[in-house]
C-alpha cells in the first residue's frame, strides 16, 4: 500500500503508516527507544537527544531517481555518519534503524552522564521515585558512574510553588519542554515557560494566579522527573505502596476514567485512604488527561463531617439510631403514604442506584423524579450521538455545534478534546451569549441574546441563512453539545428539540460522529433519564405528597423549598453523604456510601456506560441497597447486588439490553501505550485493565422512527434594563466539591460580573459590593467589572454559595 | 504605562508588523521598556504582552532567553568587558579583574553610588582592539578599544574613560 512504509529495525520487519516517527514505530514492535522530550500526543523537539539511533536509508541515483541495488539485487543502504533523533525522523521504504549497537549504548550512556550532572539524586525523598522515567531509564542505559565533580553541581531553592497545586522542583528539571508544550498545544493556556539559557534554564510562570489553567495536574504525570508535583500528593506516600482501584470521575458528564491509588495508613487509624486520583487511558473518553477537579476534588469522601450512623428524628431532633430502626421507620412511613410517596433523586446516583430508587418508589404506588434543572435527554435518547462517536476521529468534514454552554468550565476534558477536533480541520461552531474560551477555537462564533437559544438554533433550519448553518448542514458529520447557559429546565429541553431538529432535518444522527450531546450538570444526568426518571416540574414535590424520599439532593441548600414546606408535606426520609439543609429538615436520614466505596456505573453524556469499583472502606451503605433495604421492608422484592441491578437494567431498558459488568470490564489495546513499563513514553496515566465501558445506541440506531418535534420558536424577550444570567463555574461550593480544601484558593467569592459600560452608569468599579435583585433572589455580594460580560448582561455564578435564578431575567444591581 | 509615556514609539514599532502578526513587536517593545525602565519589570513584561496580545509569560521566556535584556535594576550604565578566547589571550580577565578591584566590585556587581555595573560578556567583535569593552547607557552602546596590538588598554585609561561619563552626566 502506498500510504505505508515498511523498514527494519534492530532487524525486526514493521510495516507502518507514512510519517510514522521511528520512535512510534519502534514502539509498535515493542522495541523501547528511550525518550524524555518525546511524548506521543505532542509534537516533537527532539530536544534531549536521549533517542539518537543509526539510521540508514536506501541510496537512490541522483540522476535517475532510482534505488540502487547491490550485487544480490537488493537495494543498497546506507548508514547516516551521525546518529539521528528517532522522535523526530520519520520513516521512510526500507529504512534501516539500529538501536542496540556500541555507538547508540555510547551516546545513549552520554546524554544520561550529562543529565545527571545537574540532576539531584534526591530519588529516595522524590515522589516521582518509583515511577520515573529518568529513573528507570539511568538505570537500563546509564553509565553508573560519573565524572562530573560533585561540588560543581547545580543547586536551587527547592519547592517552589508554581501555583496552588503544583511545586516546582528547578534542580529535578531536565529541560524536556513537555509542561510548556502540553499547556501551548493540547490546552491552550500560556501560561508556562523557559526563561534564561543553558544550565540556568528554568520553567517559570507569570500568570495570575500562578500556573492558571485547569488542567495543570496532567504536566506532573507527563514530567519525566520529579521536577513538577502536586501538593496533594507531595511527600505523602511513595507509588510502589498504594493500590489501584478503577473509577469514574463523579463531577461532571464526560466520565473521565480514573484510577485511585489509595493505602491503609496508620495517620487514618488504619483506614483504607484515597492518597491521589490518575487519570486511566480512555483514548475514546478522556484520552490520559483529567481536568484538576477531578484529579484534586475527591476529598469529600473522606471528609470528616460524613455521615456514618442513621438519624431519627425524637423530641425534633435528629438523633443516632441503628439502621434495622431507621429502615423500618423509613419503610413504614413511606409504604403508608402510597400515592403521596413523592421521591426525588439527583444525578450523581449511579444507574443501580437511580434504577432501584425508582422500583420501590413506584412499587409502593408514589412518583420518582430527578432533581435537575436542565432537560433534553429525551431528545439525547432520540438523536444522541451514534455508537462509535470519537471526538479524537472528528476532523476536516466534521461540524461540531457548541451551544449555551461554557464547555470549559461544564465540561473541562471536551473543550480540549473539540478543540482538538478543531485543529485537526472540524468545524466548529460556538453559539452563546457571551464570549467563552470556545471562542477561540471556533470558525464560527454566533452571538445571541440570552432567551434567543432556541430561535438562534431554529434560525440554522433554513437553508443558507448562515455560513455556519450551510457549514453544518454539509458536514459530512455534525455533532451539537448544548448546553443550559441562562435556561431553566423548560428553556433547555426546547433547545434540545430545536438541536435534535436540526440534526434530523440535515440527517446527521443514527450513526458515528453524528447526533446530540448533553453536557449535564451531573455526571450521571444522562442514565437517570435512561432509567426512567422523569424530571420534576417546576415544584420540588408534587401536589398532594404525603411523604418524601429524597436521595443526593438539596433542594433545601439549593433554595428550592424551604425546610417548613419540606416538612408540612409529610415525613421525609433523606439518604445524602452529608447533613445537608435539606437532612437537617428529614426525619429519617440514611448515611450513604460515596462513589469510591461501592460498585456502580455512570452514564457519560456521549451514552457510554463505564463501571466504578469500590476502593476503600465503606461508610453507609450504597444507595442501591438502602433502597432494597426499604423496598424489602415495605414488601417488595429489589436485588441489592449492583451486578444484579445490571441484569435487570439490561432487560427492562431496552438502549441497555444486553449489558453486563463483565462487557463493561472489557478492553482493548490503546495507542499510545502508558503507565506501568510504558510511563518514560506515554506518562504516568493508568493502563486501562478494568473496562472502556459500552455505549448504548440511539433510538435510531434501534429502529425507531424518528420524526423533528414541534417547537415554535419562544417571543423575543422583552430588553429593559439589566439580564442577570445565571452561569457555571468549575470551582464552586457544592457539597461534593468544596470538602476539597486544597482547591480552596480558586474558589471564588460569590461575585457578579458586570460589562465596563454598565458598570459606570451604575457607579460600581471593580470589587464593590453590591445588591442583586432578580426573580425572587436578593443577594449582597461583590462585582466584578473586567469586560467579560456583554453590555445590558451580569454574570452570576451558580454553586457559590447564594441561590440564583433558574433562568436569565431581568434584574436590578446597586451599589451598597 | 508606556502606552501613555511612549505613545508615539509604541504605535511606531507596532505598524511595522502586518495587525494580525502583532507579537512580532515583542523585542522592539522590550527594548523601549528597558530604556524607559532601566530594566524591565515584570509590570513591563505585562504591558507589553498586553500590547501584542501574549501572555506575560511567553514574553517573559523572550526576556529570559535574550541575554541583552536586563531583568533587574543595576547600575545607570554598565562596563561590559568581552573576556572570550581571543580577548582573554591578550590579558582581559587580568585587565577585567584589574579594573574590578579599583572600582571595588566584583564582577556581575554594581558599584555603591550606583553608576556601574560590571560584567564579562562573550565577543563584541574586536579581537584585533583586546583588551577592550563597551559601556551601554541610555544613549546606547560604545565601543572603547586598545589603539592596537602593541598599544593595549590600560586600567588608568579605561577609568579615565569612565570618568569622562560620570562628569558628563553630572554636567547634563
Amino acid at each position: 500500500m502506498a500510504d505505508n512504509v515498511t523498514l527494519t529495525i534492530d532487524g525486526a520487519r514493521v510495516t507502518v503508516p507514512k510519517g510514522t516517527l521511528i520512535v512510534d514505530a519502534a514502539k509498535r514492535l515493542g522495541n523501547d527507544i528511550p525518550v524524555f522530550c518525546y511524548h506521543p500526543k505532542l509534537q516533537p523537539v527532539g530536544m534531549c537527544r536521549m533517542c539518537l539511533v543509526e539510521v540508514g536509508r536506501v541510496q537512490r541515483d541522483r540522476a535517475s531517481g532510482q534505488v540502487i541495488v547491490d550485487e544480490n539485487g537488493q537495494p543498497r543502504v546506507v548508514m547516516a555518519p551521525k546518529l539521528e533523533t528517532a522522535c523526530t525522523t520519520p520513516v521512510e521504504e526500507g529504512m534501516v534503524v539500529i538501536g542496540a549497537s556500541g555507538r547508540v549504548k555510547e551516546a545513549r550512556d552520554d546524554i544520561l552522564e550529562f543529565l545527571l550532572t545537574s540532576h539531584p539524586l534526591d530519588c529516595p525523598v522524590c515522589d516521582k521515585g518509583g515511577e520515573c522515567p529518568l529513573q528507570n531509564l539511568t538505570i537500563a542505559h546509564g553509565p553508573g558512574q560519573s565524572r562530573f565533580i560533585f561540588e560543581e553541581k547545580f543547586r536551587l531553592a527547592k519547592q517552589l510553588p508554581l501555583g496552588e497545586l503544583i511545586y516546582l522542583d528547578r534542580e529535578r528539571c531536565i529541560q524536556c519542554a513537555r509542561c510548556i508544550r502540553f499547556q501551548n498545544d493540547i490546552v491552550d493556556d500560556r501560561v508556562l515557560s523557559f526563561y534564561e539559557r543553558g544550565r540556568h534554564l528554568e520553567i517559570i510562570t507569570c500568570s495570575e494566579p500562578g500556573f492558571d489553567s485547569k488542567f495543570s495536574g496532567n504536566t506532573t504525570d507527563i514530567c519525566p522527573v520529579g521536577a513538577l508535583t502536586t501538593t496533594d500528593f507531595r511527600f505523602e506516600a511513595r507509588p510502589w505502596e498504594m493500590n489501584m482501584a478503577a473509577s469514574i470521575c463523579p463531577h461532571c458528564p464526560v466520565g473521565c476514567n480514573l484510577t485511585l491509588n489509595t493505602r491503609r495508613e496508620a495517620r487514618s487509624g488504619g483506614q483504607m485512604v484515597i492518597k491521589r486520583v490518575m487519570p486511566r487511558q480512555n483514548e475514546q473518553v478522556n484520552e490520559i488527561w483529567v481536568c484538576d477537579k477531578g484529579r484534586f476534588g475527591h476529598h469529600y469522601a473522606s471528609s470528616s463531617d460524613r455521615l456514618t450512623r442513621p438519624l431519627v428524628r425524637r423530641d425534633g431532633k435528629l438523633l443516632e439510631a441503628a439502621w434495622e430502626e431507621a429502615l423500618e421507620l423509613a419503610a413504614g412511613q413511606l409504604k403508608a403514604a402510597g400515592a403521596g410517596l413523592a421521591g426525588l433523586a439527583g444525578g450523581r446516583l449511579s444507574n443501580e442506584d437511580l434504577y432501584n430508587f425508582r422500583q420501590v418508589v413506584t412499587g409502593l404506588g408514589g412518583s420518582a423524579a430527578l432533581n435537575t434543572r436542565m432537560g433534553g435527554a429525551e431528545q439525547t435518547q432520540q438523536v444522541g450521538v451514534g455508537l462509535g462517536t470519537n471526538f479524537a476521529e472528528m476532523g476536516p468534514g466534521t461540524a461540531i455545534l457548541v451551544v449555551a454552554s461554557d464547555l470549559e468550565e461544564e465540561a473541562p476534558i471536551w473543550w480540549l478534546r473539540v478543540k482538538q477536533a478543531a485543529e485537526r480541520g472540524a468545524t466548529l461552531i460556538v453559539a452563546n451569549g457571551r464570549p467563552t474560551k470556545t471562542d477561540r477555537a471556533a470558525r464560527y462564533v454566533i452571538r445571541y441574546a440570552y432567551g434567543q437559544e432556541v430561535a438562534t438554533v431554529l434560525g440554522m433550519l433554513v437553508t443558507g441563512s448562515s455560513e455556519a448553518a450551510e457549514a453544518l448542514a454539509r458536514a459530512e458529520n455534525s455533532v451539537i453539545l448544548f448546553g443550559r447557559e441562562g435556561l431553566d429546565f423548560a428553556g433547555s429541553t426546547a433547545l434540545a428539540q430545536a438541536c435534535a431538529n436540526l440534526l434530523i432535518a440535515t440527517n446527521h444522527y443514527g450513526r458515528p460522529n453524528n447526533g446530540l450531546v448533553g453536557v449535564w450538570p451531573d455526571a450521571n444526568t444522562q442514565g437517570a433519564w435512561d432509567m426512567g426518571l422523569p424530571a420534576r416540574g417546576q415544584a420540588v414535590l408534587p401536589v398532594g405528597a404525603t411523604a418524601s424520599w429524597i436521595v443526593a439532593a438539596d433542594p433545601v441548600g439549593d433554595g428550592e423549598i424551604s425546610a417548613e414546606a419540606l416538612r408540612a408535606a409529610g415525613f421525609v426520609v433523606v439518604q445524602e453523604l452529608f447533613l445537608t439543609p435539606t437532612a437537617q429538615a428529614a426525619d429519617v436520614v440514611l448515611p450513604a456510601a460515596s462513589w469510591v466505596e461501592r460498585e456502580g456505573t455512570f452514564t457519560n453524556g456521549e451514552r457510554r456506560v463505564q463501571r466504578f469499583y469500590p476502593a476503600i472502606t465503606m461508610k453507609g451503605r450504597p444507595d442501591f441497597q438502602i433502597a432494597a433495604e426499604i423496598g424489602a421492608r415495605a414488601g417488595l422484592s429489589v436485588s441489592s447486588h449492583a451486578a444484579q441491578i445490571m441484569l435487570a437494567i439490561a432487560e427492562n431498558v431496552p438502549a441497555y439490553a444486553g449489558l453486563t459488568y463483565q462487557k463493561l470490564t472489557e478492553v482493548v489495546k490503546q495507542w499510545p501505550e502508558v503507565g506501568g513499563r510504558d510511563l518514560y513514553y506515554g506518562g504516568a496515566s493508568y493502563t486501562n485493565r478494568q473496562g472502556l465501558g459500552v455505549q448504548v445506541p440511539s433510538a435510531a440506531e434501534r429502529g425507531a422512527d424518528i420524526t423533528a418535534g414541534k417547537l415554535a420558536a419562544p417571543p423575543p424577550p422583552a430588553r429593559n434594563g439589566l439580564t442577570l444570567v445565571p452561569v457555571t463555574v468549575l470551582y464552586d461550593r457544592s457539597t461534593t466539591f468544596v470538602r476539597s480544601q486544597v482547591m480552596h484558593p480558586y474558589v471564588p467569592r460569590p461575585y457578579v460580573e458586570l460589562n465596563t459600560a454598565d458598570a459606570a452608569r451604575l457607579d460600581i468599579q471593580d470589587g464593590d459590593t453590591v445588591t442583586v435583585e432578580a426573580a425572587g433572589v436578593r443577594v449582597t455580594l461583590t462585582a466584578r467589572v473586567d469586560g467579560r460580560a456583554p453590555e445590558g448582561v451580569a454574570l452570576m455564578p451558580a454553586d457559590l454559595g447564594p441561590a440564583v435564578p433558574a433562568v436569565a431575567g431581568p434584574a436590578t444591581i446597586q451599589k451598597g | 504605562m508606556l502606552i501613555d509615556t511612549h505613545r508615539e514609539e509604541v504605535d511606531r514599532i507596532l505598524a511595522k508588523y502586518p495587525a494580525d502578526q502583532k507579537r512580532s513587536a515583542a523585542m522592539p517593545l522590550l527594548y523601549l521598556a528597558q530604556s524607559a525602565y532601566g530594566h524591565i519589570t515584570p509590570q513591563a513584561m505585562e504591558e507589553v504582552g498586553g500590547l501584542i496580545g501574549v501572555s506575560s509569560t511567553d514574553v517573559a521566556g523572550l526576556v529570559g532567553f535574550y541575554s541583552l535584556y536586563y531583568d533587574r535594576q543595576a547600575g545607570k550604565r554598565r562596563v561590559q568587558i568581552c573576556t572570550d578566547f581571543p580577548c582573554a589571550l591578550r590579558g582581559a580577565e587580568t585587565f577585567a579583574a584589574a579594573l574590578c578591584q579599583k572600582l571595588g566590585v566584583r564582577l556581575g556587581e554594581t558599584t555603591p553610588d550606583g553608576e556601574w555595573t560590571v560584567e564579562a560578556v562573550m565577543c563584541l567583535a574586536a579581537c584585533d582592539k583586546a583588551p577592550m569593552f563597551q559601556v551601554q547607557d541610555a544613549d546606547g552602546i560604545h565601543y572603547h578599544e586598545s589603539a592596537g596590538p602593541d598599544q593595549p588598554l590600560t586600567v588608568d585609561q579605561a577609568l579615565d574613560v569612565l570618568a569622562n561619563y560620570t562628569s558628563a552626566g553630572k554636567g547634563g
